[in-house]
């Protein structure tokens, strides 16, 4: 069944009644444009990934300025699992020795870094940031702040919504045949998918959970019946009336989507058992049955912790990017095996940079860093844009190797957007800053 | 993060709360008589009456009860709490180290949560352990990372902040600072002057989060709590970079106390409970830019820049709007009235006796004032509840207690989202600033708790009412020692009366302050299930009402 017959199924099933008494669920008549499935798969790492030291010139030059800033905190230079840049930039790079999984993905084009990205209104210099003149996001190198950077992409606003989020009201009459919201958390709630129309779905890592004590007859039945009237009641106060919401939506779709993921073929693919693994273990298996959920635009929201090294880096970085490394590898590897390696882009975020300088044996808050984008839509084997000269006072350090982002966030979350279906007139609601920069589309995806 | 025995634990449950709740549903179990309560003795004229009772309890304690609501209509507000606050501390380290060694690791962790769990639902000092837990989702450390093997630096910092609870706030910065598990939460520990030949400068981690999390936040406020804007509509920050690294220089040359020198400092079961020490060679001498355009001089010592610095921060006119703000947010209101601010941030600044940063002063201000309970309904008074608060309201008012003692909840922070001192990072549970989509959004309000009551977070919950009231109660003869289980003995005595049971449920849940439709809808499942089943029935009535909107809603 194609995804348009399945939608004219459903419509006829009854779905779309269904649907217009399910909050945060998306109501329409009309029929979408979209003729294939797509999906992003947000891979959020919080506290700020050191990524300096997860994508290191290799190069004895630039090898050399990297060691003299990092210390006791460089990666030996023999121990850099090299890759093979499609398109060479006078320098040899290599990956963190934590990476193989990534390293065999760059180098069969399925993988790409984005250098030297980060939260900015417009192109700042140094000279601009030292006189005072530079327009910045506010509270640069604070953790909540910067997340909600990458988050809203609102510099200087106070806008309240996520950039998925604006991702899915711009389309949210296109895919009004879901059954379930485009943007699906696995880790909580988050500003990322936050909306001013529609309304994210959280899940746990493993999925939803049913509601016990709930079934389709008797007084399970009845059970089931009496909690939505209760939660459906009208309450006299907001903290109530926005409880009972999240409860609708929680009954609504929890039988619905288990039920999906229950019927789903267990995959072969392999996952690592790490809080990312089991994550995108459960995002494969939603994808998987994309089809009975009548889903066409996906964003999955997933995430792990533990990146903000103040402390122990050296001990402690090894395992957060081989978490990293295992957990997309085996990602890619199921989408491979469902069919939908070229329709699933993953990338990640995080808070920041982090300081080319220790405080002795870990660093602290920067701003500009490196991303990784995985899956067969991404023109593979490149690095996008410019890779920094890691050096301390160099021509991007405003203080103790905290380094300016020559690329911005805005243009990142552009090029993922219009691979994911927005026309470029509506980019401007994902990435408000996008006009202050001249590349719109940093041309990582095809 | 999620151990395995958690995980395990928590699955576990969720199997017993399957099996035992289908066999609940359909088994007769036998009468049981109730214990019939007495008419209480004519009080004397009431100043409050039962209802505000239980709303101040509910702002107070960990959930309230009727005993506690009779002793506060009895004695009037204001006496109960001047008894509460010359209490004791209900502590836990003297309880961790009374303890065998563990079975396995983390077993001590789960025991902290346990005795988390024995102060917070049968504790005498109700008022200091609330605002001790408020604390430690201010001044925020975690089981989760760095200190996981450390549970007796946790249990002493929590019992820190429940001794320091009604002190000053100027000590108890100093406790919290010089605490070892602070200490190795936020990188303080260890941290060491500046080494240039090797890019080594000082950890800014606890420098930057003293004051963007704990005392003055990241924006100028008027003393309303407000936020003040310069001449093109932007907030004002309150600090730069470079006042960061004055401060991060100021925090060198801690470490653990005792050890044989800096380098050589280790942690040990003891050391995580004694303050940090000071290792003078490793203080950093040079000038140190602080907030308010001060610079403390060269040359001093570690101790004299450590106690300027906190004087520092603590003279900023942000931390009594601040630290209001935050407190009237933990216990009453997610949504106070700038007006509300102003008032408790100016008892933060004078307690009447022109003391600054006397908490329990603080506190009083609080929970005293008219918008604390006010007459006329708002729809934006009061606040949603924490899981762990619906938990400990629903065991308070049913006596809940396991046959061992004990209240194996280790594993809160995945089954509720949150668990005492289990925050995943120093940003606690949820945003102050948490504004979901919608009403709450679009009307500028806030509703930080509504951040983890996710479709998630809230079907595990109410899967957890569930099992509470059908499977762990006073009825059911094959519960493990350490299961803990609700004192229904009540209800079934009224089960065979659906609407006496639920308005006895509701007394004690709800003030009987219950909707007319929650109770109809109570009242009808009550009346489907067999009146020969009353255990059911009792189970049926309490799990509605344990799992209603308005029982998750602190009015």
């Amino acid at each position: 069944m194609t995804a348009i017959n399945r939608r004219e199924f459903l419509k006829r099933a009854g779905a779309g009644a269904a649907l217009a008494a399910c909050p945060g669920l998306h109501v329409a008549a009309a029929p979408g444009p979209f003729d294939d499935y797509r999906a992003l798969v947000c891979v959020f790492l919080f506290g700020g990934n050191d990524s300096f030291n997860m994508l290191v010139p290799v190069s004895d030059a630039e090898y050399g300025v990297y060691a003299a800033s990092r210390q006791n905190l460089a990666i030996p230079q023999a121990d850099l699992l090299p890759i093979q840049p499609l398109a060479a930039d006078g320098v040899d790079y290599g990956l963190h020795p934590s990476m193989p999984e990534v390293q065999t993905l760059f180098d069969s084009g399925r993988a790409a870094f984005v250098t030297n990205v980060g939260p900015l209104i417009r192109p700042v210099t140094k000279a601009g940031f030292q006189a005072g003149s530079a327009v910045l996001p506010p509270q640069l190198f604070s953790h909540n702040d910067q997340q909600d950077q990458w988050h809203s992409l609102k510099g200087r606003s106070q806008t309240a919504t996520g950039w998925a989020g604006r991702i899915a009201d711009l389309i949210r009459l296109e895919v009004s045949g879901q059954q379930l919201a485009t943007n699906a958390s696995l880790f909580g709630n988050t500003l990322f998918q936050s909306a001013g129309e529609t309304v994210a779905y959280v899940m746990g890592p493993q999925g939803p959970v049913p509601f016990e004590g709930f079934g389709d007859s008797g007084i399970f039945l009845e059970q089931r019946r009496a909690f939505e009237r209760i939660i459906g009641a009208e309450y006299g106060s907001v903290y109530e009336r926005g409880f009972a919401e999240v409860q609708q939506r929680a009954v609504a779709a929890a039988d619905r989507v288990s039920g999906a993921i229950a019927s789903a073929p267990e995959l072969a693919t392999a996952f690592p058992a790490s809080q990312l693994g089991e994550q995108l273990a459960t995002v494969a298996r939603l994808i998987a049955v994309r089809d009975e959920l009548a889903m066409e635009r996906q964003i999955f929201f997933v995430a792990t912790g533990g990146f903000d090294t103040h402390d122990d880096q050296a001990q402690l970085q090894p395992g957060l990017l081989a978490g990293v490394s295992q957990a997309v590898s085996a990602f890619h590897a199921a989408t491979v095996e469902l069919g939908v390696a070229d329709s699933v882009t993953t990338f990640t975020q995080s808070d920041f940079g982090r300081t080319l300088t220790s405080n002795g044996d870990g660093t602290d808050h920067g701003w500009g860093g490196i991303q990784l984008v995985v899956g067969d839509g991404v023109r593979g084997r490149e690095l996008y844009g410019d890779y920094p000269l890691l050096e301390i006072d160099g021509p991007r350090d405003v203080g103790g190797g905290r380094i300016i982002p020559s690329l911005s966030a805005d243009q990142y979350a552009a090029t993922l957007a219009r691979w994911f279906g927005i026309p470029d007139g509506d980019l401007a609601q994902v990435a408000p800053h996008l006009d202050n920069f001249a590349e719109r589309d940093l041309g990582f995806l095809l | 993060m999620i151990d395995d025995n958690s995980r395990r634990q928590a699955t576990g449950l969720r199997a017993a709360l399957l099996l035992g709740a289908s066999l609940a549903l359909t088994a007769c179990g036998g009468g049981s008589s109730g214990g019939g309560s007495e008419p209480p003795p004519t009080p004397p004229p009431p100043t409050v009456s039962e209802t505000e009772a239980y709303r101040f309890l509910n702002q107070a304690t960990f959930g309230a009860t009727e005993a506690a609501a009779d002793a506060v209509v009895a004695n009037g507000i204001e006496a109960w709490i001047d008894r509460q606050m010359n209490a004791p501390a209900s502590l836990q380290l003297p309880y961790l180290r009374s303890l065998p060694p563990p079975d396995f690791p983390g077993q001590l962790q789960a025991d902290r949560v346990d005795v988390w769990f024995r102060n917070a639902v049968d504790g005498e000092d109700q008022l200091r352990q609330r605002v001790a837990f408020a604390l430690s989702q201010i001044m925020v450390v975690s089981q989760l990372g760095a200190l996981d093997g450390a549970p007796w630096a946790l249990a002493d910092y929590y019992d820190t902040l429940a001794e320091h609870a009604f002190g000053n706030f100027r000590d108890l910065m100093e406790a919290v600072t010089l605490h070892p598990a602070m200490g190795i939460y936020l990188s303080m520990l260890g941290n060491q002057k500046p080494n240039p030949a090797l890019n080594i400068r000082p950890d800014e981690n606890y420098a930057r989060e003293l004051m963007q999390l704990f005392t003055i936040g990241l924006v100028e406020l008027n003393a309303d709590g407000t936020v003040q804007t310069d001449a093109s509509g932007q907030p004002i920050p309150t600090y730069d970079q470079s006042v960061i690294e004055g401060f991060a220089h100021v925090y060198t040359g801690w470490h653990f106390s005792g050890a044989p020198s800096f380098g050589e400092a280790r942690i040990t079961p003891f050391n995580q409970t004694r303050p940090m020490e000071l290792y003078e060679a490793f203080h950093d001498t040079g000038p140190k830019k602080l907030l308010a355009g001060v610079t403390l001089p060269a040359g001093q010592s570690g101790e004299q820049d450590l106690r300027a610095a906190l004087d520092n921060v603590f003279e900023h006119p942000n931390v009594g709007p601040f630290i209001a703000t935050r407190l009237i947010e933990r216990l009453v209101t997610s949504n106070p009235s700038p007006a509300y601010v102003r008032r408790v941030a100016e008892t933060f600044n004078d307690n009447g006796a022109g003391v600054r940063g006397d908490l329990g002063a603080v506190v009083r201000a609080i929970l005293l004032d008219p918008e604390a309970r006010p007459d006329d309904a708002l729809d934006t008074e009061g606040k949603l509840k924490e899981p762990l608060l619906r938990l400990t309201q629903l065991w308070r008012a049913y006596d809940a207690r396991s046959e061992s003692g004990a209240f194996p909840f280790g594993f809160a922070y995945i089954l509720l989202g949150q668990g005492p001192l289990q925050s995943p990072s120093v940003f606690n549970f949820y945003s102050p600033f948490y504004a979901p989509p919608g009403e709450i959004r679009d009307r500028g309000l806030v509703a930080p708790e509504l951040q983890i009551a996710t479709e998630y977070q809230n079907t595990l919950v109410t899967n957890l009412m569930l099992a509470q009231a059908f499977v762990n109660h006073s009825e059911n003869p094959d519960l493990d020692p350490d299961d803990v289980y609700i004192d229904i003995a009540e209800e079934v005595a009224l089960a065979d009366d659906a609407q006496a049971l639920v308005d006895r449920v509701a007394e004690k849940l709800l003030a009987g302050e219950i909707s007319p439709l929650l109770a109809d809808e109570a009242v009808g499942m009550v009346e489907r299930i067999p009146a020969g089943d009353p255990i059911a029935r009792a189970a049926e009535a309490i799990y509605l009402v344990a799992s209603s909107p308005e029982y998750a809603y602190q009015r």
